[in-house]
């Protein structure tokens, strides 16, 4: 059976050291940008290799969503933003996103834009 | 000596404390600002309770590997019981230290109780009255964490998730909707059949997995979102997005996720999968890898697997 280490009781000196230590990889995880989201699913079935792609690019208001969306094996779609959800349709998914995060979709005619922290839609292709 | 973390409900000296608690580390400044923490906006200093808000969030940023985008360094994979062990001791350490008091442990709210209870009572129950966790609104307006627009001194949001995952300033209540996205919590049932699955966890280690942890974070059927998942979205508002230890009840959530499972480790004993020898794609996960940390030394799931020494529960009970 593995033995509990040690725990050292913290001090405000102590935290401002770990904090200034690990705030590179925090700086990291705020770049960490998305816009168009692919999804790579694997299986094997039968002696065959199967690869699933699947490439999510979200609009809301003409503003593309930035964070990352996947779907699991299952099928189950999920946004990292939201990590206790999940959903069989990816609409459904944006929806709910616009009741939790009101502030980000702010009403057009009140802010001028429908989605003021989102990101700027770069062509209409998909 | 091991101190005992007891029920919310039935410990009022516990509420009282972790209240008193909460906000002392909302109001401690220990030198990060926003700006060293790549926080956009005119650089502000970040509190030690909001370093919290940071670590979960940073954490659950990272994926492992960053090749797949499920399984990240906190949830959705084998590591979300150590690491959020991990997450709960640092916070009780520190309440420790700004209440002088080495003997507070942290409450949990045993939320199947409250699920035993019509979809109406579970909303009234004693977890959101003004001496324990405040009620439900936007923002709310009972309890310890209670907002007041015009006192700068009660409980504000001050660094949340935005809409697109990155950490953004803000300057509001607290927000809960208890009961509004879905009708009822958990109940005895859930945790009780939770509690009897084996292994730890399997084969794919994700959100498809079979086993105990995936059923306890929630993402297993017959029911989705389940157990640990189910109760931030019941609570809704800031337990929903990845800046979920906004809502100070986030962390009495985890200590009824992580009695849950010391009850499953007194049942099937102190194991833990994957072990080391997994392959490099686990990294993150396996026993002995270095878990993501904030403000402290890093540590492993070898060593969270039994913490008899420094914490027991007044009932594993579930």
């Amino acid at each position: 059976m593995p033995t509990p280490r040690a725990i050292a009781s913290p001090t405000p000196q102590s935290i401002a050291t770990y904090v200034t230590k690990n705030a590179a990889h925090v700086k990291r995880a705020q770049k960490h940008r998305h816009g168009t989201m692919e999804s790579v699913r694997e299986a094997d079935y039968a002696g065959h290799h199967i690869v699933v792609r699947t490439r999510y690019q979200v609009e809301v208001d003409g503003h593309m969503l930035m964070g990352h969306m996947g779907v699991t094996n299952d099928g189950q779609v999920h946004y990292h933003p939201v990590p206790n959800l999940a959903f069989a349709s990816a609409v459904d998914l944006v929806k709910r996103l616009i009741d939790i995060f009101p502030d980000d979709f702010a009403k057009k005619g009140r802010s001028g834009m429908g989605g003021m922290r989102m990101g700027k839609r770069k062509n209409r292709q998909r | 000596m091991a101190i005992t973390r007891p029920n919310l409900l039935t410990n009022a000296v516990a509420r009282q404390k972790y209240g008193q608690g909460v906000n002392a580390l909302k109001a401690e400044f220990t030198g990060p600002t926003t700006a060293s923490l790549g926080i956009p906006g005119a650089p502000k200093p970040v509190s030690t309770y909001d370093l919290f808000v940071v670590w979960h969030h940073t954490a659950m940023s990272t994926m492992t590997p960053p090749t797949q985008g499920d399984r990240n360094a906190a949830h959705r994979g084998p590591v979300f019981c150590p690491w959020h062990r991990f997450m709960l001791l640092q916070l009780e350490l520190n309440l420790q230290r700004v209440l002088n008091d080495s003997t507070f442990g942290l409450p949990y709210w045993d939320w199947a109780g409250d699920g035993q209870k019509t979809a109406s009572q579970q909303k009234k129950s004693k977890v959101w009255a003004a001496d324990a966790m405040g009620g439900s609104g936007s923002p709310v307006k009972t309890g310890p964490f209670k907002f007041k627009t015009t006192d700068p001194a009660t409980f504000r949001v001050r660094i949340e998730a935005n809409v697109n995952g990155q950490l953004v300033q803000t300057n509001h209540g607290l927000r809960r909707s208890l009961g509004a996205q879905i009708t009822k919590l958990p109940d005895r049932a859930d945790t009780a059949s939770a509690v009897t699955l084996t292994p730890y966890d399997a084969s794919a280690w994700d959100t498809a997995a079979s086993g105990f942890r995936n059923r306890l974070e929630g993402w297993a059927p017959p029911m989705t979102p389940a157990l640990h998942n189910r109760v931030h979205v019941w609570v809704g508002g800031d337990m929903l997005p990845s800046s979920s230890p906004n809502d100070p009840v986030f962390f009495m959530n985890h200590c009824n996720v992580d009695r849950i499972w010391e009850a499953w480790l007194v049942q099937h004993g102190r194991t833990y999968l994957p072990p080391q020898s997994a392959p490099s794609f686990l990294k993150g996960h396996r026993i002995n890898d270095l878990m993501a940390s904030l403000v402290s030394a890093p540590m492993k799931p070898s060593d969270v697997l039994n913490m008899t020494s420094s914490y027991v529960y007044d009932s594993l009970a579930v």
